[in-house]
């Protein structure tokens, strides 16, 4: 089992976000986390990447627990969070940003090199726009840097917080594809979405959050079908 | 006009003086996001542990100079650990009392030790040079070139190398800089060392024009304080700019109307930038 919570409560101040959590993400797998606006997935992927601590329970990666790690870390460990509002250093290029991203392993000159030849062969407007300020991108170029930057450390696991949010539907598709050929790589993901309906149809497995628990789980295929889901994620 | 040079000159080497110490400032500001009230005292202690390794150690200049560089760069981290880091996550205003609590603390320290009188580090190079009519000593040709050198090798370092990057990426967004595997504590260490350890520099080679007092710290600072927010707080550039502008108004006013109202001068100009440009000279104006 490559990523494993058991039992995780987080809370914010006074206030309870995440309930008793378990679930589990197999490594090659691509694993979906659907919920509303609210329902704690930003939450529930900060307190993974440990930027946030769970006030209860255990996380644990390659079978060791990692919820008292910090995030620099957690990242070193090989399990990476590409946030919501993608937290890019805006008045920083492109390139360094990329550059950044693959801040703990900047002792392997050659692997960053390759890593970024393929971040720019997956995101090509990325080695145009690589002496520009991360800040002048236009939303949809700044979140292909947000999972560009992420995926320039080499991650076991990549985590992505609704990478599709507020983007175009060409952009939507463009990014699907990308989680395809990162799964194909290599790389375990898990994605949170609100857009159940691409999240599904890329995943093989899924988790829905509500309230800040999991109240169904199973194959994305069953998923997709189920009257809960749809009523309330696809708009049937 | 050779009066006017000359001003020019003196002001170019105060403002080198206020470049460093502000550039300084503005670092630190980037990370913690108040302004560190005791940067100016970092300053006067560089100056007093440069006086003490030259005199009572009898170090030899540049050796003194470097250690004491060195010993500010420890002070720096010390003093991030202990006064502000505990602060991280909690109102600014308890970073502000702290940081005037250092303030305080290495004021008393200083006059404990070598007590409020002024004292002066002996010139190393009091020769006077003759440039194109302009008469200086050669003391004061180095101020000018060795924050030149400094301003030129900081810039290099935080552009050019992946470690000066990631105080740029804690800046701008220190979740992000955590994401990415930096370790935001150390480079708040590695920051607070190099804003120090330059204001040690500035101080002890501008020392021995000036004399030493415990408190040449508080103008220094409120003066770098007034540079930072004309540049526009955490712009670099815009402090090594805004320390030449102070610099070089105080001069031409000192020079040209009274040096009794020099400091006038340097809050008249905060104060009309201020209402004129409220995000700085050299701020973006945000909406």
């Amino acid at each position: 089992m490559l990523l494993r919570l058991r039992g995780v409560h987080v809370s914010i101040g006074e206030i309870t976000i995440i309930h008793d959590v378990s679930l589990e993400v197999r490594k090659g797998e691509v694993v979906a986390l659907l919920g509303s606006n609210g329902a704690g997935k930003t939450t529930l992927f900060k307190a993974i990447a440990g930027v946030i601590k769970p006030s209860r329970g255990a996380i644990e990666f390659e079978g060791e627990e990692i919820q008292h790690l910090p995030a620099d870390k957690v990242v070193q460990r090989g399990l990476v969070l590409c946030p919501e509002g993608r937290q890019l250093f805006p008045q920083l290029s492109v390139y360094k940003n990329l550059l950044l991203g693959a801040y703990v392993r900047r002792k392997e000159k050659k692997k960053v090199e390759q890593t970024l030849e393929w971040v720019y062969a997956l995101f090509p407007i990325l080695r145009e726009r690589r002496e520009q300020p991360a800040g002048t991108l236009s939303g949809g170029e700044q979140q292909m840097l947000a999972i560009g930057r992420a995926l320039m450390s080499g991650p076991k696991v990549l985590l992505l917080d609704e990478p599709t949010m507020g983007l175009a539907p060409l952009v939507v598709a463009r990014i699907a594809e990308v989680i395809k050929e990162i799964s194909k790589a290599g790389t375990t993901v898990f994605l949170s979405e609100q857009n159940a309906h691409m999240a599904l149809k890329i995943t093989e497995r899924g988790y829905v959050l509500e309230n800040g628990r999991v109240v169904l789980e199973g194959p994305s295929a069953r998923l997709i079908e189920d009257p809960v889901v749809k009523r309330a994620y696809l708009g049937v | 006009m050779d009066v006017f040079l000359q001003q020019v000159f003196n002001g170019i080497m105060l403002g080198s003086t206020y470049a460093v110490v502000a550039a300084g400032l503005t670092l630190v500001f980037g990370i913690l996001h108040v302004p560190n009230f005791a940067h100016g005292h970092f300053y006067m202690i560089g100056a007093y542990v440069t006086f003490f390794l030259v005199t009572s150690w009898k170090l030899g200049f540049w050796p003194a100079v470097l250690l004491s560089c060195l010993v500010l760069a420890l002070l720096g981290v010390v003093v991030e650990r202990l006064a502000f880091r505990p602060m991280r996550g909690q109102p600014q205003v308890n970073a502000f009392i702290s940081a005037i609590g250092v303030l305080m603390f290495l004021e008393a320290l200083v006059t404990l030790v070598w007590g409020p009188e002024g004292h002066r580090i002996p010139n190393p190079y009091p020769a006077t040079v003759n440039l194109w009519g302009l008469v200086t000593t050669q003391q004061r040709l180095l101020v000018i070139v060795t924050a030149a050198l400094l301003i030129f090798l900081l810039n290099l370092f935080i552009k050019k190398t992946l470690l000066g990057a990631t105080i740029e990426a804690v800046a701008q967004n220190r979740e992000g800089a955590m994401l990415v595997g930096i370790n935001v504590d150390r480079v708040s260490s590695i920051t607070f060392a190099l804003s120090a350890a330059t204001a040690a520099i500035a101080a002890s080679v501008v020392a021995p024009i000036f004399i030493i007092t415990p408190t040449m710290g508080a103008l220094v600072g409120m003066k770098a304080f007034i540079i930072v927010i004309l540049g526009g707080l955490g712009n670099i550039p815009g402090a090594i700019w805004g320390g030449y502008i102070l610099g070089l108004v105080e001069a031409l006013g000192g020079g040209y109307i009274s040096a009794d109202y020099k400091d006038v001068f340097a809050f008249g100009l905060l104060i009309l930038v201020l209402a004129l440009r409220p995000a700085g000279l050299f701020g973006k104006e945000s909406s």
